[in-house]
Order: structure tokens, then sequence, then C-alpha cells
């Protein structure tokens, strides 16, 4: 059976949402989607050591066509692979992408980064048959041209708490009021497995890029 | 009987008092810690860094540690149909955690427009010129102000604008923006016109909280001093909406008057007296022609006596004239020792490490004995010298007493909700 995953957006990190916050249950949620990029993705592979050394397919698609490139390290470490992608990322871990070469932008090239939180159980053999799906969609391309960001958390659904419909025409989105925290309803609907956020910063041609690229590890699947 | 129940009284007294102490019998296992933003400073009003809170660059290696940490050593191989993966960095064995996240040390500036106009910036005593043309962006190290040279703008030949540009350092709220955002800065007709009708303009940039968005899609906002109602200060009011970015100051002040030194606090060393500036010294520099410069902080006025443009806080960062140390570690590279007080003993020599957040100091006494031989004279015992101010100088009473009190929410086992990743 395959796993049902919805994925929630926020249409811009807000600020003070991040502060410590209560569920609707009353509960104090110590974490945000709004923290810093890989604080989320640390405390997961601090508090399991173990998820490190899982590597978890991730199935990255554009709207239409266009390329996704990969870093390891550097830019001259670049995996340039056609959309969908599907490389084996280490959880815990944070990745850049360069997205380009879309015909809906032509000449746009964006760098969302994907901080994989957690890893599906999958049936022994079958992991490239279940990959973490994650849609960059022509809306969100639009809202980080726009100087705006967008912030995307994947999580696998509860099956108690599923919606009775068959999923169709790709990840089901939800979008949620600007106030709430994204991991805490992805938390309440499931498990959390990934965070997707998209912006309109590039290399800077004139500064050192080793600060923007990702040194996390990457595996590909070429072989049967 | 009275004296029965006083003796089981005291019985009971003297066994809880035993087996707990007042904290427990209020508070069981709780204890607290002061907020790590109180932690990070010395003591109130006072800054620098603190014990016991390492900087979260501090567990970074050596190196160029951006936004995204480094994976750790090689993985040969693994499961999950991955027989050898084709990328496979060097190195035996699983990866650990990924490292501390470190934020991001600049903050890229998007300069929208004017469309064509050149944008310089200063280079110690000189401006580099044309280093930019709108619309281009460039990332600028936080923490610092910038002096930045507008010119060559379409519609107004001759105009030369010399904003100030202050970068401010990476905020928790902010740090996934500016990771993967610009800030957006256009130049408007609107703001050309405040400064050549002498008007200053200041325009600040800011991550407006969540329940200050207007819309669900929301992006970066930008307060501009000019379309404010008179009396509000841009900054402030940004600060209150949400975290402050970045700001830009500009007003029709020319900085490179022919035959005019530049003011001492457009350069470096500020603190320097006005002097004359050596021309086969400064180093000319134009875009046009190829050349390219970062650009130099301005600032690191060390008092309110001087004029100029005032340091920034310390930060991490990467040093270079006009900024803070790179990770400032106490004790080192002329960063004062924490917990050592600036005000001096009797003797000439700092006084004892005080306990820091406000715990009282247990030194009584403080004896030093000189036994040198000398013959100086006598002393002057009572000297007199009379002044007076006329007229007489006449202030309101000094507040003698101030309540300052915080609370900070606490969650006990229980209270807390932790997702599936957290543990």
């Amino acid at each position: 059976m395959r796993p049902i995953v919805l994925t929630i957006t926020a249409l811009l990190l807000s600020a003070t949402a991040w502060s410590p916050a209560f569920a609707q249950n009353g509960y104090y949620y110590p974490y945000s989607h709004r923290q810093a990029t890989g604080v989320n993705g640390r405390v997961s592979a601090l508090t399991r050591p173990a998820i490190v050394h899982a590597i978890q397919p991730v199935r990255v698609s554009l709207p239409t066509e266009g390329r996704i490139t990969f870093y390891a390290g550097s830019p001259d470490n670049a995996q340039v692979q056609s959309t969908p992608a599907q490389p084996g990322m280490v959880p815990g871990h944070v990745y850049r992408l360069r997205i380009s070469d879309m015909p809906e932008f032509p000449g746009v090239e964006l760098y969302p980064t994907i901080e994989l939180l957690d890893r599906l159980h999958p049936p022994q053999g079958l992991a490239q048959e279940f990959p973490i799906p994650i849609e960059i969609t022509e809306e969100e391309i639009e809202i980080a041209l726009r100087d705006q960001m967008v912030t995307k958390v994947i999580y696998l659904e509860q099956p108690d708490l599923a919606n009775p419909i068959q999923q169709v025409g790709g990840v089901l989105t939800e979008d949620v009021r600007p106030t709430a925290n994204l991991l805490q309803v992805a938390d309440m609907k499931g498990r959390p497995m990934a965070i997707l956020r998209i912006g309109g910063r590039i290399p800077d041609r004139h500064s050192a890029t080793d600060e923007f690229y990702s040194r996390s590890p990457l595996f590909w699947n070429r072989g049967p | 009987m009275r004296l029965y129940f006083l003796a089981l009284g005291t019985l009971l007294i003297v066994c809880v008092g035993c087996a707990t102490d007042g904290q427990q019998v209020l508070k069981k296992n709780e204890y607290h810690a002061p907020p790590a933003e109180m932690l990070v400073r010395p003591g109130p009003m006072v800054g620098g860094p603190g014990p016991g809170v390492m900087l979260a660059s501090a567990e970074m290696p050596a190196g160029p540690a951006g936004p995204i940490g480094p994976g750790g050593p090689g993985y040969s191989g693994g499961p999950y149909g991955y027989p050898g993966g084709e990328y496979c960095p060097e190195g035996p064995g699983p990866y650990g955690p990924p490292a501390a996240y470190a934020a991001p040390r600049t903050s890229q500036i998007r300069f929208l427009g004017p469309e064509g106009m050149s944008v310089g910036w200063q280079i110690g005593p000189g401006f580099a010129e044309n280093q930019l043309m709108a619309p281009d962006r460039y990332n600028f190290p936080q923490a610092a102000t910038y002096r930045l040279k507008f010119s060559h703008i379409p519609g107004r030949e001759g105009l030369v604008v010399y904003p100030s540009l202050h970068v401010y350092p990476t905020h928790p709220t902010t740090a996934a923006y500016l990771e993967h955002n610009a800030l957006p800065l256009r130049i408007t007709d609107e703001d050309l016109d405040q400064v050549e009708t002498n008007n200053f303009v200041t325009k600040v940039i800011y991550l407006p909280d969540a329940k200050y968005q207007e819309l669900a899609i929301a992006g970066v906002e930008e307060l501009v001093s000019t379309r404010l109602a008179p009396g509000l200060d841009p900054v402030s009011e940004a600060d209150r909406r949400g975290t402050i970015m970045a700001v830009l100051r500009m007003g029709n002040m020319d900085l490179e008057m022919p035959g005019s030194a530049p003011p001492a606090h457009i350069g470096q060393g500020s603190s320097q007296p006005q002097s004359v500036q050596q021309t086969s010294h400064i180093v000319q520099v134009d875009g046009e022609m190829g050349q390219f410069v970062p650009p130099v902080p301005i600032g690191g006025t060390p008092s309110v006596l001087v004029p100029g443009v005032p340091a920034d806080v310390m930060v991490g960062g990467p040093a270079g004239p006009g900024q803070p140390p790179y990770d400032p570690i106490v004790g080192v590279s002329g960063v004062p020792m924490y917990g050592y007080p600036t005000t001096g003993t009797p003797i000439g020599l700092a006084g004892p490490p005080h306990i820091p957040l406000g715990r009282p100091a247990g030194l009584k006494s403080h004896t030093m004995r000189n036994t040198t031989d000398f013959n100086v004279g006598k002393p002057v015992d009572h000297m007199l010298i009379d002044v007076r101010h006329e007229p007489g100088i006449s202030m309101p009473d000094p507040a003698k007493y101030i309540q300052y009190t915080e609370k900070h929410p606490v969650y006990q086992q229980g209270e807390v909700s932790m997702p599936a990743f957290g543990g």
C-alpha cells in the first residue's frame, strides 16, 4: 500500500509564531518551521542517531519540465538531472538544489533547500518504490520570484486521520494561516518528513559560494 | 496533651525539612536558567559573550561553514537499493549527525532600481565606482554599515547620493528567510525628490511578525520615513512590527566635494581627527574598467562623544577592517575577559571577577601594602577649589526605584508535545 503524503504550505515565514506556542490541546510545541534551516533536522539526527545511517529516496519534481541540480559540497560537485529526480538523501541533513530550464519560467533559476527530518519504512528492497515526493509547483515559483518565501512541510499521513479520498493528481497540499506552526500542524496529522523552502536568493557572482551550497551526502541509484 | 501535639509538630517539621528543601515543596524538580538571550550577555546592560553558551557556529569546523552544515565523513555504499551509490564522498563509515547550524553571515541586497543606476561603495578613504548596475545584487556581510554611492541615475543627471546601508545581523526569526531570499531595495522617484529637497529618507526593510501580516501571502515589508506620520521613527516602528534586516539612510550630503578632505567619519579609523588625505593613497576603482573591490564597512566610533557612524553590535563574522572579530572569544584578540569589570580598583588594576547575572559579590576586604622607602614630601591633606556655574544647575530628581520583571514560560514533563522526529 503506497503511503499517502500530504504537504502543508506556508506562504512566507513569519516571525512571532516561532516563539513558544501551545497547541490546541494545551501542550507546548518546541519546534517550528520558522527555525533556521537545519535546526529541526539536527534535532532529528541527535535524538535518533540511527536515522543518519539510512538513505531515504526523495523524488523532486517540477511543474512540467526542467532541470534539477543537486550539490554535494560545492558547485564543482553538481549533479544535473531532469525532472523528476530521485536521489538518496540522509535524514537530518539539508540539501540545496537548483531548478532551472523550466519552460514556464524562461531564464529563471531558483535555489530551494530540502531539510530531511525523517525516513520512511518501506518493505525490504522496495525503498525506491516509496520515495518522499516533493513537488515544486508553478505557483510556488511565482511567489519566490516576488521576493517572498514558501515553506512547505511534507508529512506522512496518519491512517486514522487520513481523508477518505483517493489521492490523484499529485500530492495534496493544504494552505494554512500565516500564524500557524507548520510542523505542529503536520505532527498532529501525521509524521513530518521534510521541509521545503523556496526563495529568490541566488549565488552572488561577486562572492564566494561555499556558504551557499550544501555539503550533505547524495546517493544515486543507477543500477538495477 | 499540649506538649504531645507540640512534640508531634516539631517531629513533623524536622522530618519534612530533612527530606526536602523549600524549592521541592513549592515546585518539584523545577530549575530555571536565565533565558538564552540573557546568558549570552555578561550581565544586564552589558554587551559581549557570556559564559556557558557556545555560539551557534562554535561547533563548526574551521573554514567556510554556511547555513547548511557540512556532512560527516564518507559513506561506503548502503542499503535501500543504493549499491555503492554513484556519488560517495571519501572516507569510511556512516554519517554522523549534521553539524550545528551556522547562521548566514551575509545578506543579499537586491538593488531593483531605478534600472540603470550605478551602485558604488566606500573602500577605505575612497569609493569604488560603478560596482553594480541596477538591477543587480550583492552579498553584504552582516552586522556592519556600508557607505554606498548611487550615480548615473536615469533622469537625474548629475545627482550623486551617498546613502549608508546598515545590514543587521541574522536573528533566529530571519535566518531561514535570509538563507533563501534577497532583500529588495528600490530607490523610487519620491525618495530622490525628497533627497533633492533637503529631506532625509530612511528606509527600513523588515520581516513582519505573523500577527502583522495583512495577507496570507507575505514577504518583507518596507517602511519609509517620508511616508510615515510626523514623529514616527521608522526604525522603531519596524522593530515593533517585526525583525529589521536592513536600514538605508539617504540624504544629500556630498562626500566627495572637490578640494576638501573627506569627513573623518566616512573613512576608516573614524575616531581619528580630521586630517588631510594624501591623494596618492586613495585607490581609484571603477567597475566600468573591470575593477571590483568589495565594500569596506564604515563605523567603529567608540564613543557617543565622537561624531560618526557608531559601531555595530558584536556578532560572529569575518574579521576585517571596521568589523568585529570572527566569533569573538573572551580573552583573545582584544575581546574583554568575561566577568572582569572595567571599573578599576584603588591599585589601578581590574577588580576581581564578579559573579554574573546579578548575584552578589562576596569580596569584603581588599588590602595591598607598599613597603617601598620614599620621600616625596607631605601630601596635601586638604585641597580646596571653588568652582561655580552661572546660572546654577537644576535638574529633576533622579530615579531611585525601578521595578523590572521578566516572566518566562516554564513547561514540565507532560506539558510538552514532541514531534516524532524530535524523540
